[in-house]
């Protein structure tokens, strides 16, 4: 559905993204790990030509046999939003505070030709109810609103013209554990109800592990290692991919370690 | 011996609902006891409240039996000695205008007259500031640089020079992973927990992240708006007996 070929983004003469491939299928809950820097967040802003202008990407982006990065502004804004659409980590940058989440929802469909206000509002409640919030939301502020609730709005909107390939970079970096995981349950719900595939952008391996089927991990700019998730959680290659595996204390490694204590005493 | 006691403590603002219910919890001399709780559920506040940044509406702590509410400010001036804190935010801790090396001694100079260093010795700046970047196992070359210049991973290894720069016995640390990335957190902890043991300090060890307490804890108390609902040590984690909110955290945590 989406190939990556060759892809390198330059901020002058340095390379911050370089030589990257990978393709992602129909369905596909990609997991895109590295640290902070490694050029993660680079990547999946070239696919919906989001990149600041100071950078340029070279190589190819192939969406359905098409090449984004050969794309008119024009025909790429058909494609942003209703083909693939973004979610990102600080949901408070996401929202106008001075407008409601329904006012936030009627901008955003009329922007893509909907122009039945009816309709309008009944996608928006349909929308919110698939993500366990009610109607009263409809009417709220943003600054109304918990993080998590802000983010699952965040969702509702990125899903609301049925995109292929939504795109979730550190969604749930910004929120405590609970509202995390519940967010990741509802947009694991929402992807087994329609199919869409999601590439999720993340440094923390407990949602890789829950969710992801496939698995990149990236280093200063580069893949260093690639392929179906148990492979690449089970039988890591790359030094890096074992560091960045061992370096997160686990529940199960820390319970382990006091097991094998008491053993010892 | 216990360090710290906090005894029906409460704590809540104007127009909002209780921060914190009458809280009772003891720190012994030389553990890190961890403290797990969401967002909102009043962990913060207490760690306010331990430095005394907030007045207490209800309840007594007592650092060493003595009850922090009653200090005078040349008491409460000795007491933040002894007790440090390092928070989430690294960048919102260190002066952006200021050298790192300038940041770093500014506890010291604050204490310099009353303070008898066991660990550390002050012969000149230069050599502290490097004995105490060495403590965080930072470059010394990172002395002249400015905060921005520095990594997440790296300013938070300054903040944790800084508090342990007057050689305080209790260090209240706030999320102190939180604002970094897997391996910096990785790294982080294994720092914060051979710190304790060379210089024999005491924790408070507060954060969301059950398996970062886990791993840094023996005892963990769990809080919930405002109260405490859990309490246990480390080998009773997966204990028929947890509460049902532990139990909920267990099952997000575990993979």
């Amino acid at each position: 559905m989406l190939s990556i070929r060759q892809l390198s983004i330059r901020s002058g003469a340095k390379k911050l993204v370089d030589n990257v491939s990978l393709s992602i299928r129909e369905g596909d809950w990609y997991a895109l790990v590295g640290q902070s820097g490694s050029g993660k967040t680079l990547l999946s802003q070239a696919i919906g030509r989001m990149l600041p202008p100071n950078l340029q990407a070279e190589g190819s982006i192939f969406y359905k046999e098409r090449d984004v990065l050969a794309l008119s502004s024009e025909q790429m804004r058909t494609i942003r939003g209703s083909k693939l659409s973004y979610v990102f980590q600080d949901y408070q940058g996401s929202f106008t505070p001075f407008r409601t989440i329904g006012q936030h929802f009627e901008e955003y469909q009329k922007a893509h030709g909907c122009f039945d206000s009816r309709a309008r509002q009944r996608n928006a409640l349909d929308a919110l109810d698939s993500v366990g919030l009610d109607e009263s939301v409809y009417k709220r502020y943003p600054f109304q609103l918990s993080g998590g609730q802000l983010q699952r709005v965040s969702i509702a909107v990125a899903l609301l013209l049925s995109p292929d390939l939504l795109i979730a970079d550190e969604i749930t970096t910004a929120l405590d554990s609970v509202s995390g995981h519940r967010i990741m349950e509802f947009l694991a719900k929402r992807q087994k109800e329609t199919g869409f595939a999601i590439l999720f952008i993340t440094h923390d391996w407990r949602p890789v592990k829950r969710y992801a089927n496939r698995i990149a991990v990236m280093k200063e700019g580069q893949v260093v290692e690639a392929g179906e998730k148990e492979h690449v959680l089970d039988h890591p290659q790359h030094a890096y991919t074992k560091q960045l595996i061992n370096a997160a204390p686990t529940l199960d490694r820390v319970l382990a370690a006091s097991r094998e204590e008491a053993e010892i005493v | 011996m216990k360090l710290l006691t906090v005894k029906n403590l409460t704590k809540s603002y104007q127009g909002q609902k209780t921060a914190v219910h009458p809280l009772s919890f003891d720190l012994h001399q030389g553990e890190c006891l961890g403290l797990v709780g969401e967002s909102g559920c009043g962990k913060s506040t207490l760690a306010r409240c331990l430095l005394r940044i907030e007045t207490i509406d209800g309840g007594s702590i007592y650092f060493k039996n003595e009850a922090i509410e009653r200090l005078n400010e040349r008491q409460l001036h000795a007491y933040r000695q002894k007790m440090q804190i390092v928070l989430q935010n690294p960048s919102a801790a260190l002066n952006p205008k200021l050298k790192i090396k300038d940041s770093l001694i500014d506890p010291y100079e604050q204490y310099r007259k009353e303070l008898s260093l066991r660990y550390f010795s002050y012969t000149s700046k230069k050599a502290f500031i490097k004995q105490l970047l060495d403590a965080v196992q930072l470059p010394e070359s990172l002395a002249d640089r400015y905060p921005h210049e520095l990594s997440g991973g790296q300013r938070q290894r300054v903040t944790i020079a800084r508090a342990i720069s007057i050689e305080p016995e209790l260090l209240v640390l706030d999320e102190p992973t939180a604002s970094l990335d897997v391996i910096s957190q990785g790294a982080v902890l294994a720092l914060l927990a051979e710190l304790r043991l060379s210089l024999n300090l005491s924790y408070l060890f507060i954060s969301h992240d059950l398996a970062a307490v886990a791993q840094m804890s023996g005892r963990i108390l769990v809080m919930k708006e405002g109260r405490l609902v859990d309490q246990f040590h480390r080998d009773q984690l997966m204990s028929d007996e947890r509460h049902p909110y532990t139990k909920e955290l267990i099952s997000i945590f575990s993979s």
